[in-house]
Order: C-alpha cells, then structure tokens, then sequence
C-alpha cells in the first residue's frame, strides 16, 4: 500500500525499552479515513508501535521518524499528541483513586476546545454530552462519578477507553488489544462505540493479535508486523489466512 | 522562659519553679519522662530542641466573660465567645492519664493552672476555633470534653495566627468519649513558616461501644506535632485518619499509641502523606493490644508521596501485640507519583504539571471525601489547593 495522502507515516522507525532492541525499522502508512489493523504473533513489538506513536516514556525511539499530517511528532510531548488528534486505548487502562472520571473527562475536553481555539463546556454542558454516549455504550450512569476506572471490570475499563474516544473526538485513534478480557456483549458494545466514530474521516490503528474484534470493526488493511518489522501488508482477505495457517508461514514481502 | 531549663529537674524543682505545688502527680511523671530532645523516640524527627531553647514570654490566663457566638473560639488560651447553651467552665480536678507516652502531655498540665471543660449536651455540631495573637510567646492550655451516654456529636477544629512571629503552641484535649456514645474530630490546620509552632499532646477514653472518629488535615509549613493517645474499652472503636500536607521547611506530623484494652476494641488508622520542599513527615504509629483485648482488629497504613528531592518522611507503623486471638495489619510506603497514572492523564491531553496537580489532589481526596460534612469537605478541599497552589503555580 502506498498513498500520496497518509495521515500518519511511520518510516523506518527502530526503537527499544530498556536495552532491548524492540522495533526494527517499522515502515507504515495510514490512509485518512481507514482502518488499519496491525496483527502479529506475541513478542512481535505490536504494543512498543502504539506506545511510540503516543510518545510512551518506557519507549526511546532510536531512528526513523513518526510524521503526523506531514509534521515529525518523534519529539512531542505525550498531550500534545494528545491535542493534536492522536488517541490510544490502552490495552490496560490505569486505575486512579480519587479523580473523578467525569471531572478528569471534562477537564481533558477542555484542555483539547482550549487548543483548537473554542468555548470549553460548562458542567453541565458537559453532562449532556456524556450522558447521551453513555446510554448509547451501555454504561451504567454511576460509572461517571466513580474514581477513574478504579473497581472497574476489564469490560467497564474498556468501555471507558470508548467514551473518552467518543467525547474527545480524535483523528487518529489507536486500539491496543481492545477486545482482551471483553465478553460477547462487552465486545459488541465496544465495537458499536468505535463503528459510530467511523465517519470516513477518522483513522483507526487497530492493533491484535486475535482476529476475533475484525469480525465488529471490519478492515480495510491488514498489516503483518513480526519481529519488530511489518512483513506484509494485504487486504482484509489476509485474516482468514492467518487464521488457517497462523503467523509462522507467512512469508516477508519483498 | 526557656524551657530548656526545665530539663533534669526532679518532681519537686519543677512544682516550685512552675508554681503549683498541688500538681505533684504531673510533676513526677514529667521529671520521669524529662524534656524530650532528639533522643526522644517520639520527638527525634521533629528538631524539638530548636523550640525549647527560645526565650517565651509568658502570659496570663484570666477568666474573661464569655461572649455569645456562633463557635467556641479560644483566644491565646482563653476562651472568649461560645455558642448560647454550651456547657463550658474551669476545672482544676481534670483526671489525667498516669500512662501516657508523652512528657509534654504532663507539662501541658503542669503549665495550666486550670483546664476549659466542655460537656457536650446531646447530639451537637461545636467549631472550636484556635485563635493566636502574641509573637514571642509561649501559649499553653488544655481542654477537658466530655460528651453524653448514647449521643453522636461533632467537634471541627479550626487555627487562625494574626500575623505574629515565632510562638509556640502547647495544648492538648483530654477526651472522654462516654459509652455508647460517638465523637467526631475533624482538625484542619494550616501553617505557615515562622508565625508558630505547635504541639498538640491528646488522651482519648473511649468507652465501651463507642465510637471516636478523629480525622486531621495539616497543611502548610512550620514545626507541628499532634501526639495521641487512645485507650479503648470493649467494643470501643476509633478511625484516625491523618491527611498531612507539607512545604518550605516543615517538619509535621503525627505521633499516636493506639491501646486496646477491652475485648472485640476496632482501630483503623491511615496516613496519607504529601511532602513537597525541604520537609519531613512523621507518621511515628504504634497500636498495642494487650491481654484484656482478645478478638480485637486492628488496621494501620500510611503512605506518603515526596515531591521534592529533599524531603524525607520519617515513617513507622508498629504492632506490639500480647495475644493471639486478634485480626491485625500494618503497612507503609513511600514514593513518588506514579509514572502510568501520569502519563494516562497526558495521553488524553493534560500537560505533565496539570496531570502531576490533578493526582496529588486525587491523593488527597481519598481522605477528604470521607468527611462527611459537605460544607466542611468543601472548606477543607479549599484550604488544601490553596496552600498547593501557592507551592505549584507553573
């Protein structure tokens, strides 16, 4: 895949956590309004590219370049990546006692109206808003005034990543691992919340190593990543081949 | 004075240089104890010396009429206004505990030549305001409370210092918290550098089936100590929590010796601890279970944050257990933010010193939304940002 337009492109990205050498020169391109699904074997370097593209401290990025809208964010701080578009759900959201989810949700809306140059929302401007994506995700309405994700399930924390998504309205949104832990009803839930985000307009990274979630989010690229280096890029006709015959056969793209 | 000079005097020295000659049961237990100084188990993260070798002056204690208002507000040591129908007098017969752990809790006594008594009639909500005006000084009082069989009552604690310099603050509550009965505590302190520093020396009774919830928020600068002392009978219960909040160059904290005595007695205790500047937090906690207390639970935590390179909290949780048939835990850490929950909050946008702000304040939360007093959880979340936001402002 090749296009004039990408939104994100990754080129020859290497980088490492700790001493261990990680990523081995990542060559990708995201088309506006795609979803890309990133699929590899365990240890591949799937979760190290998410953490990277969000400027992760546990990843140091050691050569190659992240250009977002044609601008290199290797060196950005994490919020302003953040400000700018870029949104990752975590594949382990972080419990926080003592901040409120929905303080913390409109304290985090504001901070991106403030940078795009708009009126931040009053609570209960902000209420409205969340209320109406709440229903829509099946969240039970306490949910907002607990602790961010503190005594949330895996499905809870999950669903939560969506309505953050939902309400902050990124460009560029990057799905690590998000059906882990999701039951039958979780799963489809979730999936709903990221298909209402699929406008054409916004850009999915869907990262996984089950098939399982493209049954929901279906894809229009599948990406192949194996010790730390995509080795092949298809269409969505590449999951059922993965599924048969699992990563070990396929075969590096020259 | 200094009181420096007191050190090493025997029983006698002490009643004839203090000037109360029928107070030999105080005296002897000081003179036993002697003044503390950084030997002191209990003061040896404080800097008590630097306290004792200032020159006070000394002030009087007279008995002014007492103005009607809408708290109790004690004015140097005397109390000046009171709500209509509170039951307050002078005692000079206030029982005192001959066990304490503390040689400032029998100098207290010594110092006064009366306590405030106040009885708590019914199920009542009291804000005792602590009021200092004289620079230079040595402010000494106590106070006796006693609440009723069977009823719940209330007691928030506020301190105001006009703007006064380098006095010291010796005062302390004798508590008796009657069977059946529950008492709530709830203490919010701010300091600053160099205006006054304090020790607080309390003895809490709490009887049988009942119920002390004691609950302090320190916030702020200086030197200041609350030493605690709880005897519990049957059934009794107390929840201490202890919110503390330092900058400058504090040194604050919390010293308690929780004593279970009757059987199936429940304590809970935690500490959570916030250390920015070149400060020192003392979280100095010891329960102890003694062989009259079988069945009993016993629960203690204390966790502190440092946000700065220097400061240093000085924590230690004990257990001195004398039987077999009790539940009990104890545990501390100490550490820096977490570095996940940061970076959580800055990938959705919030800079790095908003997401630092926004978990501290989340730290502190924890144990201000258990006061269950909306108008006063409010007063205290404000007192807490205002003393943070001086020290954070980028």
């Amino acid at each position: 895949m090749s296009t004039k337009n990408s939104i994100m492109k990754i080129e020859n990205l290497q980088a490492k956590i700790g001493d261990k050498e990680i990523l081995k020169g990542i060559n990708l391109e995201l088309e506006p309004g795609k979803v890309h699904a990133i699929m590899g074997p365990n240890g591949a370097g799937k979760s190290t590219l998410s953490k990277a593209l969000v400027g992760h401290y546990d990843v140091e990025v050691t050569g190659g370049d992240i250009l977002y809208k044609g601008e290199s964010i290797k060196d950005m701080e994490p919020e302003e990546r953040a400000l700018n578009g870029i949104f990752l759900s975590f594949q382990h959201p972080v419990e926080i006692p003592g901040v409120n989810n929905s303080y913390f949700l409109r304290t985090a809306l504001n901070a991106k109206l403030k940078h795009e140059g708009k009126d931040e929302l009053n609570a209960a401007e902000f209420l409205r808003l969340m209320k109406s994506h709440l229903e829509s995700l099946g969240m039970k309405s306490d949910m907002i005034s607990r602790s961010l994700n503190e005594g949330f399930s895996g499905g809870e924390k999950k669903r939560n990543e969506i309505l953050q998504m939902l309400i902050l309205e990124p460009e560029v949104i990057i799905l690590d691992e998000i059906d882990s832990g999701l039951d039958i009803d979780a799963l489809r839930a979730v999936s709903e919340g990221i298909n209402k985000m699929k406008d054409g307009k916004r850009t999915f990274l869907v990262i996984t190593h089950y098939s399982r979630i493209l049954d929901y989010i279906k894809p229009d690229y599948i990406h192949v990543l194996k010790d730390g280096r995509i080795i092949k890029t298809a269409g969505p006709e590449l999951v059922a081949e993965l599924e048969e015959h699992g990563y070990d056969d396929i075969e590096e793209e020259k | 004075m200094k009181l420096s000079e007191l050190k090493g005097k025997s029983a006698k020295e002490l009643t004839g240089v203090l000037g109360f000659p029928d107070k030999a049961n105080q005296a002897e237990k000081f003179a036993k104890l002697d003044l503390p100084n950084k030997k002191t188990e209990e003061y040896h993260y404080f800097d008590v010396e630097k306290l004792f070798d200032k020159e006070y002056k000394l002030l009087e204690y007279p008995h002014k009429p007492i103005a009607e208002g809408e708290k109790l507000v004690i004015t140097d040591g005397v109390v000046t206004s009171a709500p209509k129908g509170l039951r307050i007098s002078y005692a000079n017969d206030t029982k005192i505990d001959l066990a304490h752990f503390d040689a400032m809790y029998y100098l207290g006594h010594l110092l006064c030549s009366h306590t405030i008594k106040i009885e708590l009639d019914g199920d009542v909500q009291l804000e005792v305001e602590h009021h200092y005006t004289q620079s230079n000084a040595l402010i000494h009082y106590r106070i006796e409370l006693t609440n009723q069989v069977n009823r719940h009552s209330t007691v928030y604690e506020t301190f105001i210092a006009d703007d006064i310099q380098d006095t010291l603050v010796l005062y302390g509550y004798d508590l008796n918290i009657a069977q059946d009965s529950t008492l709530r505590m709830v203490k919010l302190q701010t300091m600053y550098d160099n205006k006054y520093s304090i020790i607080a020396s309390h003895k809490m009774n709490v009887g049988k089936n009942a119920q002390a919830i004691f609950k302090s928020f320190d916030f702020g600068g200086d030197h200041g100590l609350q030493l605690l002392k709880v005897d519990l009978d049957e059934r009794a219960h107390i929840e201490a929590n202890h919110l503390l909040y330092v900058n400058q160059h504090s040194r604050r904290g919390t010293v308690s010796q929780i004593v279970h005595k009757g059987e199936y007695s429940t304590s809970k205790q935690e500490a959570k601890n916030i250390l920015d500047g070149n400060t020192r937090g003392i979280f100095d906690a010891l329960i102890r279970v003694e062989k009259t207390a079988k069945h009993t639970k016993a629960e203690q935590n204390s966790k502190a944050i440092l946000l700065h390179e220097k400061a240093y909290m000085a924590a230690k949780p004990q257990l001195e257990i004398y039987i077999d048939e009790l539940e009990a835990s104890h545990g501390s850490t100490t550490g820096q933010l977490d570095a996940k929950q940061i970076f959580y909050l800055q990938s959705r946008g919030l800079s790095y010193n908003e997401a630092r702000k926004m978990l501290v304040i989340a730290f502190a939360n924890t144990l201000i939304e258990k006061v269950m007093d909306a108008r006063y959880q409010e007063r205290i979340k404000e007192a807490f940002e205002a003393v943070f936001y001086s020290t954070n402002t980028n």
